[in-house]
């Protein structure tokens, strides 16, 4: 929000007036307001425990505001990644050009679980393996960008990003009339679109039939999943509600076998068909993969599309969109160092207390060192694991994230935000007009997730 | 529509009614331990536990009944599969799981009640706090029934009301049966003034009260009350008014018109029966025979229901 010390910036203006003029009794009520509608509306986690209150993610008054030229930016920076892993997927599972150019070494793709042999030689429909992505972005200067990660398999949080605009607007009505906030609610509508323009060959439907597969509701991103079917009108489906008979797909309905044209699926490869995957899998659809490579259904995202988003294969993205797109990539990548690498282990161990140490497969802000933060003792913690399984790790550099103003205990003080804007990727490629950023809420604190004291926001962009 | 998605929906709707159902016993035992506890009558907090099918249940935990752990058994104990606070979860968690089929009005009203019930569930209650919990639980199924008709009247709405009527159908007659099987042990009371106090109490219970009032003339004798319950068309809880809806929502029904027909075989001797049967037949034959028959039956549908549409 601040352009220095103390100068606002121009598009923060009437935020900052409409702060002033809330009391903390208003504050306070507007918090409890807020939270009564998240439980309300059910947009919690669940947790094991099937006794204790479900949890909710803390909600931040304040939205944070792009301007359009701003936002212009990283729409053109987000669809070009988009694309360019799409185009990547399509590359490694045919004829491997990037390989064969010596841009990728071929090891580092085909020995990763996230690689799905099953896949070689096959091409889903408009060859999308991934067609809703998610790219993590931070923001360390005025025009720097920084993508953390991209998420190209069942991205979550995009209902956040709608359900948090949803109570802006109910609890906030005036601050929609002074301020010209580009709508994002046609996103449901915009991913209904993308899916059935996914349809497989053999769908004769003029309107393919979609469902979501969801593993149920013991998944933690179960609101989200029976929120975006509800959204989209479709069909949220458990693996049991789905079978396979002669070369289609189908779903148990009052009326009989009903036949499936797109799963849009929330579950991992691995559940997905006993047959092909894991045969211990108890959920999971019997066949469903023999129907995929026939052409009689579309699995989104494809299953082996999770190899693009490898932390391993991060750090080759911006090659990959000069080599399949020809351009000079719009957003930058994150300095990283491959720990797999004897030359770059060795810098990583020399200057460890001023990286970021990430295992290749953690998420959630779990499995990380903050080497500027740590005590010794962690630190050589990780000096061994990083000596003992050096390709299980990555680092970077801290960033020094940006911060946005945040309601703490009725104060504004700056927090730390990241941000995950939504791109689909069907007949047409495209970027939600907002996003879901997360804020470390905690002071100091460089971790957004929320499973570690992160917080959300409502992510404004405004109209031209 | 998923078979699933069918099942879940009549479930929900079951589950809210048996909520108030047992809330409403609850009321009529509260209310019947505000008179003298006359000779020749079961204790009410064991009839009113016999009626929701709880007694069981309740002797293998307590071992005398009382007042206080009725209460708590009926309404909050995580043990009883029909306390009202596991038909709240348990028609909560199926409402998470077919949002898709409810507008978010439905979806709201089941987890508002949710919320609030787990509120209520940790600060417990003292004794004069029942006829508020059961006032609440009420309203809490009243906003439900309410929401529902901003619904498509598509199938899925009439799963919702086929299960509603067939607990309902359920409820209402073992209603009836407490009063006529466990009140009454003793036959030189039936219609004495402490039995007629004893319609009135279930009456009310059922909401019925002033409507009885309005349909019948004159003074309330059993027969009259027994005929406003079980055939009279008008009232809402009457088993003839449930099983003409179950007839209805299930003849509604746009999807396998075979399985509709099936069912609608089964169900359609009790109806013409019910709608052409004269009250003093009825008890001449003992209206606790009749119940009990009739309860099977329901059953027997309900069972149908499940084997055509839901597996």
């Amino acid at each position: 929000m601040y352009q220095s010390e103390s100068v606002i910036r121009n598009h923060y203006n009437n935020i900052n007036d409409w702060l002033d003029q809330m009391t903390s009794k208003v504050i306070l009520e507007k918090n409890a307001e807020a939270e009564t509608h998240f439980r309300n509306i059910g947009i919690t986690f669940s947790t094991n425990n099937e006794t204790a209150r479900e949890r909710i993610i803390p909600f931040d008054l304040i939205p944070r505001i792009f301007t359009y030229t701003e936002w212009l930016r990283l729409e053109r920076g987000v669809i070009q990644r988009a694309k360019a892993l799409n185009a990547f997927l399509a590359d490694i599972y045919n004829q491997g050009e990037i390989i064969k150019a010596n841009i990728i070494p071929k090891e580092i793709i085909y020995k990763k679980k996230s690689f799905e042999p099953s896949m070689f030689g096959f091409s889903p429909p408009r060859d999308i393996y991934s067609p809703i992505i998610g790219i993590d972005l931070v923001r360390t200067g005025p025009n720097d960008y920084f993508v953390l990660e991209d998420n190209c398999r069942t991205p979550s949080g995009v209902s956040y990003m709608l359900e948090n605009r949803e109570i802006m607007m109910r609890m906030f009505p005036d601050l929609f009339h002074n301020n010209r906030v580009t709508p994002i609610d046609d996103y449901p509508t915009r991913l209904l679109q993308t899916l059935m323009s996914l349809a497989p060959i053999k769908c004769e439907n003029p309107e393919p039939v979609c469902v979501l597969l969801t593993p149920g509701p013991l998944n933690s991103a179960y609101y989200e999943h029976s929120f975006l079917s509800d959204q989209m009108g479709i069909e949220m489906v458990e693996s049991t509600d789905l079978f396979v008979e002669g070369k289609y797909l189908y779903m148990k309905t009052v009326d009989g076998p009903k036949r499936v044209d797109v799963v849009y699926r929330r579950i991992d490869d691995d559940f997905l068909d006993p047959l092909c995957f894991n045969p211990q899998s108890v959920i999971g659809i019997p066949g469903i993969m023999d129907v995929y490579r026939t052409g009689g259904v579309n699995i989104c995202s494809a299953p082996g599309a999770g190899i693009a988003d490898d932390k391993a294969i991060y750090i080759y993205v911006p090659e990959m969109i000069k080599f399949y797109l020809g351009e000079q990539p719009i957003l930058d990548n994150v300095e990283t160092w491959n720990c797999e690498k004897e030359q770059e282990l060795k810098y990583v161990l020399d200057n460890i207390n001023e990286l970021v140490v990430k295992e290749v497969d953690g998420s959630g802000g779990y499995g990380m060192l903050i080497g500027p933060k740590s005590s010794k003792s962690s630190i050589d913690e990780f000096k061994t694991k990083l000596s003992t399984n050096p390709k299980g790790y990555i680092a970077q550099p801290l960033l020094d994230l940006s911060f946005s103003p945040t309601l703490i205990k009725n104060q504004v003080e700056g927090r730390r935000v990241d941000l995950r804007p939504f791109c689909l990727i069907g007949e047409k490629a495209q970027l939600s007009s907002g996003g879901l950023t997360r804020v470390a809420m905690n002071e100091g604190s460089f971790v957004v997730n929320s499973s570690q004291g992160g917080g959300v926001k409502d992510t404004w962009v405004l109209a031209e | 529509m998923l078979s699933r998605t069918a099942e879940y929906l009549y479930w929900i709707s079951r589950y809210m009614e048996r909520a108030e159902t047992t809330a409403r016993l609850l009321d009529v035992g509260y209310r019947m331990s505000l008179f003298p506890n006359p000779s020749g009558y079961n204790n009410e907090w064991e009839s009113v536990l016999s009626a929701s099918g709880s007694i069981e249940g309740y002797k293998n935990k307590y071992d005398t009944i009382e007042q206080k752990n009725v209460e708590d058994y009926l309404f909050f104990d995580e043990s009883n599969p029909s306390s009202v606070y596991n038909c709240i979860l348990n028609a909560r968690n199926n409402a998470l799981v077919v949002r898709t089929s409810f507008t978010p009005e439905s979806w709201l009203a089941i987890n508002k009640t949710y919320q609030e019930i787990l509120n209520l569930k940790e600060k417990k209650f003292t004794k004069s706090d029942l006829p508020d919990l059961t006032e609440w639980t009420i309203e809490q199924v009243n906003l439900f029934r309410g929401s529902l008709s901003s619904l498509l009247r598509n199938d899925g709405y009439n799963f919702l009301f086929l299960g509603l009527f067939i607990e309902r159908a359920d409820n209402s007659a073992r209603l009836l049966d407490v009063k006529y099987f466990v009140l009454l042990p003793k036959p030189q009371y039936v219609g004495g003034n402490i039995d007629n106090m004893q319609w009135s109490i279930l009456l009310r219970s059922l909401s019925s009260f002033r409507a009885f009032r309005w349909a019948y003339d004159g003074n309330i004798t059993a027969t009259k009350i027994a005929d406003f319950l079980v055939l009279n068309n008008n009232c809402p809880r009457s088993l003839s008014f449930c099983i003409q809806n179950i007839v209805k929502h299930l003849t509604n029904l746009t999807c396998s018109p075979e399985k509709v027909g099936r069912i609608y075989n089964n169900l359609k001797d009790l109806n013409t029966k019910i709608q052409e049967e004269k009250i003093e037949t009825i008890v001449e034959y003992g209206l606790h025979q009749f119940v009990t028959q009739f309860i099977r039956k329901i059953s027997s549908v309900d069972n149908e229901i499940h084997k055509e549409f839901f597996n």
